[in-house]
C-alpha cells in the first residue's frame, strides 16, 4: 500500500531532524508564540531554506498554533487525520515521489472525523505543533512534524 | 492611373528614405533606437565556420508567453519597468519560432520533444528516442525501433557530451541525451518481462560506462539507489531491483558529488555524475546555499567538458519552469526563469561565438496567457493596475473585472487553483463568485492564480516557443520551423557542411 512506502519527506526524516537540531536555537518560545491578532503562520515559517525544521518551528515545538493553507485530498476515508499543503494539491503531495519538494505540507490530526474540504479552498488549522518522530499505527504514515489535537475550518 | 500610383508610391518611398531625419519624430529616443536597430541587423555576418561545441539550452515549458513573464520578472528585479529588458539571449542574432507537437499529440510532453531536438525526428507522446512504429508503454515495439542520438554521434566524432538539468537526470529532457525508452516514467524500472531495455537510470550508467556521456549534473538520487540504502545526499534510495548503480559507476571511475563544495572540489579527470538532489532539485526561490544552482553546473559542466580539445556537446535544462507553470504558481516559474537566463549567460561569456554554437529555446509551451490592461511598470508578479491618463508608470488602482474584483496580470487556463470549488453534491460551482484578491496575496511566492477548468494540474499547450541562437551556423534558424529541424542544424554546424 501507497501509505506504508513513503515516508513523510520522501528522504530520512532522522536526517531532517538531525540537521535542524545543529542549529542552534536563535528564537525563544515566547517570542515565537502567536500573539492575539497575529496573522496564522503559514508553512512555509516551518522550514528553512533546504527543507530542514526552522528555528521558529523548534521554538514553538509543543503550543497551539494558527496556521493556514488546503487540505490536499484525503488518504482514507473516516480518519482523523488530513495533509495541510501550502498550495492547492488535488492529489495526495508525496504519494508520487519527488513531484513536490517536501517542505509543502503539514501533517493535521483532528479530534474528530475529517469533514472533507475541496482541496482549492484556503482554510486555517489551529491545534498544538508536535515535532517528533511518529508513525501513525492506523495508515503507517511517518512523519516528524505534525499539528495534534486540531480543529480547522474555511478561512 | 496604375503608372500614377506607382510613381507617387516611389516618390514617398524616396521621400522617407531621404527626410527620415526631417521627420518631427526624429528627435525620439525610440526613432534613434530604431534606427540603430537597422544598422546593427545590416553589419549581422553569418558564421560559417565549424562548431567545435554545441549548447542546447531547453527551458521546460518555457513557451512565448512564460518567457515574457520572465523578462518583464528579470528587469522589474532590477528597478526597471521590464518590457524594456532584455534577456541574456534576446540579443542573439538569430531566431526562430519553433512548432512542437508531437506525431500523436497536438498538446506535446517533453519526452517526444526533447527526443526530436536530439535525433533529428518528431516521436510519439510519452515515450523518448524511438521511431514512429514504437508504442507508448509497450516494451516489445523498442528492439529494432532505437534512433542514433546526437549525443552517439558527437562521441563517435571525438568530442564529450554533457547533460545539466534541475530536474532528475532521469527526467524526459536530460533522458533525450542519451536513453531510448518505451515510457518516459521508467526511470528506475522496467515492467516485468521487458527485456529490450533497461530503465533510464541504468541507461545513464551505460552511456557514461560507453563514454557516450561524460558529465551529468541533476537531481534523481534515488532512482540510483537501492531501497533501504542511503543516498549521496542522505536520502532513501528507491530502487526496487536492489542495484547500486552510485556503486557502479564508482567502480567504473566516475566521481559522484552530491553538492556545491563537492562540485567544486572536482579535478576534472574522471566523468561526473553529479546527484545534487534525491528527487528534482530545489525551485531556486527555495535553494539552499549548498546545493548548486543551474549556472553553478553548467560553468563546472563547460569547465570538464572543454578539456577535450576536440569540442563538446552540452544540453542544459532548466526543469523547473515547467513545474511551477504546472502548479499555476507563476511566482517560482519566473524565478526559474531568471535562474535559467543566468545560466545561458554564464555559458555564453565562458564560450567564443567563433566556434561555439549556443540555442535558447524550450520544449513546449503552458496554458499560461497575460491579462490586460496593465499600465507600463505593472509588477508583473502581481494585480493589473491600470493605465495612466498622463506619464507612464501605471496607476495606484487595480483594474476590475465585470464582478469588481481585481485579477493577477499573469493567469493560466486549467489547473488545481480552480475558482470552481466542488460542492456537496459533487459539481463545481463558485456561489460567491471568484475569490477576492489583494496585492500582497497575489505576490506571495507561495500564491497560485486563479484558473477556471479544475484539473489536478496545469497542462502544457501545443503554443509555439522561441528559440534564440549565436556561433556557427545560427543564420540556420530563421522563420516558423519543425522542432526535429534543431538536431540538422547542429548536426550541420559540427560538420560545418560537409
Ligand atoms: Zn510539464
Amino acid at each position: 500500500m501507497m501509505l506504508t512506502r513513503r515516508s513523510f519527506l520522501g528522504q530520512s526524516p532522522l536526517a531532517l531532524l538531525g540537521a535542524g537540531l545543529s542549529t542552534p536555537f536563535l528564537i525563544t518560545a515566547a517570542q515565537a508564540a502567536p500573539q492575539a491578532g497575529d496573522a496564522p503562520l503559514k508553512i512555509r515559517d516551518l522550514y528553512d531554506k533546504g527543507a530542514v525544521l526552522s528555528p521558529r518551528a523548534r521554538a514553538l515545538d509543543g503550543t497551539r498554533i494558527a496556521i493556514s493553507g488546503f487540505m490536499a485530498p484525503p488518504l482514507k476515508a473516516d480518519a482523523a487525520f488530513f495533509v495541510l499543503t501550502k498550495m492547492p494539491m488535488a492529489t495526495c503531495p508525496f504519494c508520487e515521489p519527488g513531484v513536490e519538494w517536501p517542505d509543502t505540507i503539514l501533517p493535521v490530526y483532528s479530534k474528530r472525523r475529517v469533514d472533507v474540504i475541496p482541496f482549492n479552498v484556503p482554510i486555517e488549522a489551529r491545534g498544538v505543533l508536535r515535532l517528533s518522530e511518529f508513525i501513525d499505527p492506523e495508515t503507517g504514515f511517518w512523519s516528524i512534524i505534525r499539528l495534534e489535537d486540531a480543529r480547522y475550518a474555511r478561512s | 492611373m496604375n503608372k500614377l500610383f506607382t510613381a507617387s508610391v516611389l516618390a514617398l518611398a524616396t521621400a522617407s528614405t531621404a527626410f527620415a531625419q526631417d521627420l518631427p519624430q526624429a528627435g525620439s529616443t525610440w526613432f534613434t533606437d530604431g534606427q540603430a536597430t537597422i544598422e546593427t541587423m545590416l553589419a549581422k555576418q553569418a558564421n560559417t565556420g565549424r562548431a567545435l561545441n554545441v549548447i542546447l539550452f531547453v527551458a521546460d515549458g518555457n513557451g512565448v508567453a512564460s518567457n515574457y513573464m520572465n523578462r518583464m520578472w528579470a528587469g522589474q528585479q532590477e528597478g526597471g519597468m521590464g518590457d524594456d529588458y532584455v534577456q541574456p539571449f534576446e540579443a542573439f542574432p538569430e531566431l526562430a519560432l519553433v512548432k512542437t507537437y508531437n506525431i500523436n499529440a497536438q498538446t506535446p510532453d517533453s519526452a517526444p520533444t526533447a527526443g526530436a531536438m536530439n535525433t533529428g525526428v518528431k516521436q510519439r507522446f510519452n515515450l523518448i528516442n524511438l521511431g514512429e512504429n514504437a508504442v507508448h508503454d509497450d516494451c516489445s515495439t523498442v528492439a529494432g525501433n532505437e534512433l542514433t542520438l546526437f549525443s552517439e554521434l558527437m562521441t563517435q566524432a571525438g568530442k564529450s557530451v554533457g547533460a545539466v538539468t534541475s530536474a532528475r537526470l532521469t527526467h524526459a529532457t536530460p533522458a533525450a541525451v542519451y536513453a531510448k525508452t518505451a515510457n518516459r516514467n521508467w526511470e528506475d524500472a522496467v515492467p516485468e518481462g521487458c527485456t529490450a531495455q533497461k530503465d533510464i537510470a541504468s541507461q545513464l550508467v551505460d552511456a557514461m560506462k560507453a563514454g557516450t556521456l561524460d558529465v551529468a549534473l541533476g537531481g534523481g538520487a534515488r532512482y540510483f539507489v537501492p531501497e533501504g540504502t542511503e543516498t549521496p545526499n542522505g536520502g532513501q534510495g528507491g530502487r526496487a531491483d536492489g542495484v547500486n548503480l552510485v556503486e557502479m559507476a564508482r567502480e567504473a571511475g566516475i566521481d559522484i558529488i552530491a553538492d556545491k563544495a563537492e562540485l567544486d572540489a572536482l579535478d576534472g579527470s574522471k566523468p561526473v555524475l553529479g546527484l545534487i538532489a534525491d528527487s528534482h532539485a530545489a525551485y531556486e526561490a527555495d535553494r539552499a546555499e549548498t546545493e548548486p544552482s543551474l549556472a553553478d553546473m553548467t560553468k563546472r559542466a563547460i569547465e570538464l567538458l572543454s578539456t577535450n580539445e576536440n569540442g563538446f556537446y552540452l544540453e542544459v535544462e532548466s526543469g523547473r519552469v515547467d513545474h511551477a507553470n504546472h502548479a499555476t504558481n507563476a511566482k517560482r516559474a519566473m524565478i526559474d526563469g531568471k535562474a535559467f537566463a543566468d545560466a545561458v549567460a554564464m555559458a555564453d561569456e565562458m564560450t567564443d561565438d567563433a566556434d561555439t554554437l549556443i540555442i535558447v529555446t524550450a520544449d513546449h509551451e503552458h496554458a499560461i496567457a497575460m491579462n490586460g490592461y496593465c499600465g507600463r511598470g505593472t509588477p508583473i508578479d502581481g494585480l493589473c493596475f491600470d493605465v495612466a491618463q498622463t506619464g507612464i508608470l501605471h496607476t495606484d488602482e487595480p483594474v476590475l473585472a465585470a464582478d469588481g474584483k481585481p485579477y493577477t496580470v499573469v493567469g493560466y487556463l486549467n489547473g488545481a487553483s480552480s475558482v470552481l470549488v466542488e460542492q456537496e453534491d459533487g459539481t463545481f460551482a463558485a456561489p460567491d463568485g471568484r475569490p477576492d484578491l489583494t496585492q500582497e496575496q497575489a505576490q506571495d511566492i507561495d500564491y497560485t492564480q486563479q484558473v477556471l477548468i479544475p484539473k489536478d494540474s496545469e497542462s502544457h499547450s501545443g503554443v509555439d516557443v522561441a528559440l534564440y541562437a549565436k556561433g556557427p551556423w545560427a543564420h540556420l534558424f530563421d522563420g516558423t520551423v519543425e522542432q526535429n529541424y534543431i538536431f540538422h542544424v547542429m548536426d550541420y554546424a559540427v560538420n560545418a557542411g560537409e
